[in-house]
């Protein structure tokens, strides 16, 4: 089915609840505008144009590749070297695809910037037996700008993901981010940081599927929300019948830094198999006030203490990885957005 | 340097602290005891000005300084240093960070770049604390005497004029108590102490000048380090009627 011919999905719909496809639309439901590439340049390595086959039965991903804009595949057999990939979304509406094919050990860092009205990206990757990838995701889009993201993941068996995403840049952000764990021994730990200021509002949907036995999956949101911010993070858990010896986790914490933010945090599990350890949680709250006290005792202004931490509740999303070289990378770049923030 | 009359504090409406003076001078050891629910905690916490607290009447004198004209982070920056008795856990932020960034906010003279390094190597090493601490995120996954290392490792950075030592010594084994005990006797000949604890073995390594009893609120008996162990031994049923 193409895209005109599909419906538009009802918010009754997990995924579409909080960010309705009509808002997330750059124009209007019932059309294909016309877009801009969305290219990516790779620093040392040469990317492909991206021969896209299908696009399957989701909304967003249908919009995505019927709607043109770039599609490239960026092949590696990695021995363990960082590698960033910069994107910059201009013009009105900007569209891009990029699929990475990774063998051996890499991390790769992908940088979106940019102050297109719109922009639509499609990320997708298959890790392939025994390799391991660190990827990083920094939005740092200006903050007029509309982001609509997906992810497929696809991670064989014995290789590992370490996921993380530093949310901080565009004005309404929707994020679909798929990983299937397709091996026995695949693993995934995800982590989404997020920093919602103004008006912003960020939704990050985030679904593992566990299709075989002895695979994990630990999923971190860390979100600090000031002014009339909102963040929401939905979370959908599979594990597939028979996929005994799983175990899988989802905790979604929100920092509530005003009267007027928001924050959705619903994690959903669905487990089909018997023996399996699997574990969710969220909470929303307030700046802790013993914490405060604390930092405050040591001489720090309530402004500063306040910086503080903050600055650790989002830096602390990104310790369930094990990619040094991306907690690194995630943690410089969130520190650098902390300091403007701060100057400003 | 400290200076308390007639102090009176509640908690929730509930009074805690029933008139209490105590009076403590630099290079001075202070050292109160009492039963649990006693007020001990309350004051240490009233003078460092938690928010949970409320004073309903007496004052409190700081340096000469009424402490109520002060708020938590202009006491810290005016010398007071609390050593908590369940220092919160601030996860996300190393304490390497944490530290250079309450040295600089506290001290007048705050030493920079590799001064600073060498001054926590040298407090670290007599605390006999290993570097990976640094890196660790404040107080997050730390035993109860990691915990205690880490308030007197900030108590000799800071070189504070008050130090205010809450339970510093409960949970402590031997070793890591004559550690700590090392800490306060660093920084107590330039300081005015006040340790708050249930036990006299840790006067064994800290020499106090003044042992006080604290019963319901106030102080109802002062005496020398052969108090502490006149309490340890008897308990506090016979300070009652002084109460």
């Amino acid at each position: 089915m193409s895209y005109l011919q599909m419906a538009v999905p009802s918010r009754s719909a997990h995924l579409w609840r909080y960010t309705p496809w009509n808002r997330i639309h750059p124009t209007k439901p019932d059309e294909l505008p016309d877009v801009d590439s969305l290219k990516f340049e790779v620093e040392g390595y040469e990317v492909s144009p991206l021969v896209k086959t299908s696009h399957g039965s989701e909304i967003a991903r249908a919009f995505l590749y019927e709607v043109g804009g770039e599609a490239q595949k960026l092949t590696i057999n990695g021995k363990g070297e960082v590698i960033h990939v910069r994107a910059r979304a201009g013009g009105h509406i900007a569209v891009g695809h990029l699929d990475l094919d990774v063998k051996g050990e890499a991390t790769i860092i992908l940088h979106l910037s940019g102050d297109a009205g719109w922009c639509g990206l499609h990320l997708s990757g298959t890790i392939h037996p025994n390799a391991h990838l660190g990827f990083g995701f920094i939005n740092e889009l200006d903050q007029s700008t509309k982001l609509l993201r997906c992810d497929d993941w696809s991670i064989e068996r014995d290789a590992s993901l370490d996921n993380a995403t530093l949310s901080v840049g565009g004005f309404n952000c929707k994020s679909d981010m798929r990983a299937t764990l397709n091996g026995t021994n695949a693993s995934i730990r995800q982590s989404v940081t997020a920093h919602g200021q103004g008006a912003r509002h960020d939704d990050h949907h985030i679904e593992i599927h566990h299709l075989h036995g002895h695979t994990n999956s630990d999923l971190v949101t860390n979100a600090a929300c000031a002014g009339r911010s909102h963040f929401v993070a939905t979370g959908l858990l599979t594990i597939a019948e028979g996929a005994d010896g799983s175990d899988a986790g989802q905790v979604f914490r929100n920092l509530l830094l005003s009267e007027k933010a928001r924050a959705e945090a619903i994690p959903e599990l669905e487990v089909l198999a018997d023996d399996v350890s699997a574990a969710h949680g969220a909470a929303s709250a307030p700046i802790d006030a013993s914490q405060l006290h604390y930092l405050m005792s040591r001489g720090l202004s309530p402004e500063e203490s306040e910086s503080m931490i903050v600055n650790g509740f989002l830096i602390d999303a990104f310790s369930n990885l094990k990619n040094d070289a991306l907690i690194e990378q995630m943690r410089s770049r969130l520190t650098v957005h902390l300091e403007c923030e701060l100057k400003r | 340097m400290l200076r308390v009359e007639n102090l009176h504090v509640s908690v929730d409406s509930t009074p805690i602290i029933k008139g209490l003076n105590l009076t403590i001078r630099r290079g001075e050891i202070h050292v109160i005891m009492g039963r649990n629910g006693a007020g001990k905690s309350t004051l240490a916490n009233v003078v460092m000005g938690h928010p949970a607290y409320e004073i309903t009447s007496g004052e409190i004198h700081f340096q000469g300084r009424p402490l109520e004209e002060l708020a938590v982070f202009e006491r810290a920056r005016a010398g007071m240093f609390l050593s908590f008795q369940y220092p919160a856990v601030i996860p996300g932020v190393q304490v390497g960070t944490f530290l250079k960034k309450s040295v600089a906010s506290v001290r007048d003279d705050p030493p920079k770049g590799r001064a600073f390094r060498k001054e926590l190597n040298e407090a670290m090493s007599k605390l006999e604390m290993d570097k990976s601490f640094l890196s660790r995120y404040v107080n997050d996954g730390f035993s109860g005497g990691e915990k205690k290392r880490l308030e007197i490792l900030q108590m000799l950075l800071l070189k504070p004029s008050l130090a205010l030592l809450d339970e510093t010594d409960s949970g402590l084994d031997i070793d890591a108590l004559r550690i700590v005990s090392k800490g306060i006797n660093e920084v107590a000949p330039e300081a005015g102490c006040l340790i708050i604890t249930h036990y006299q073995r840790l006067l064994d390594h800290v020499k106090p000048h003044y042992v006080h009893a604290m019963i319901d609120g106030a102080i109802v008996k002062t005496g020398g380090p052969e108090l502490a162990l006149e309490l340890e031994e008897r308990g506090y049923d016979w300070l009652d009627a002084a109460a």
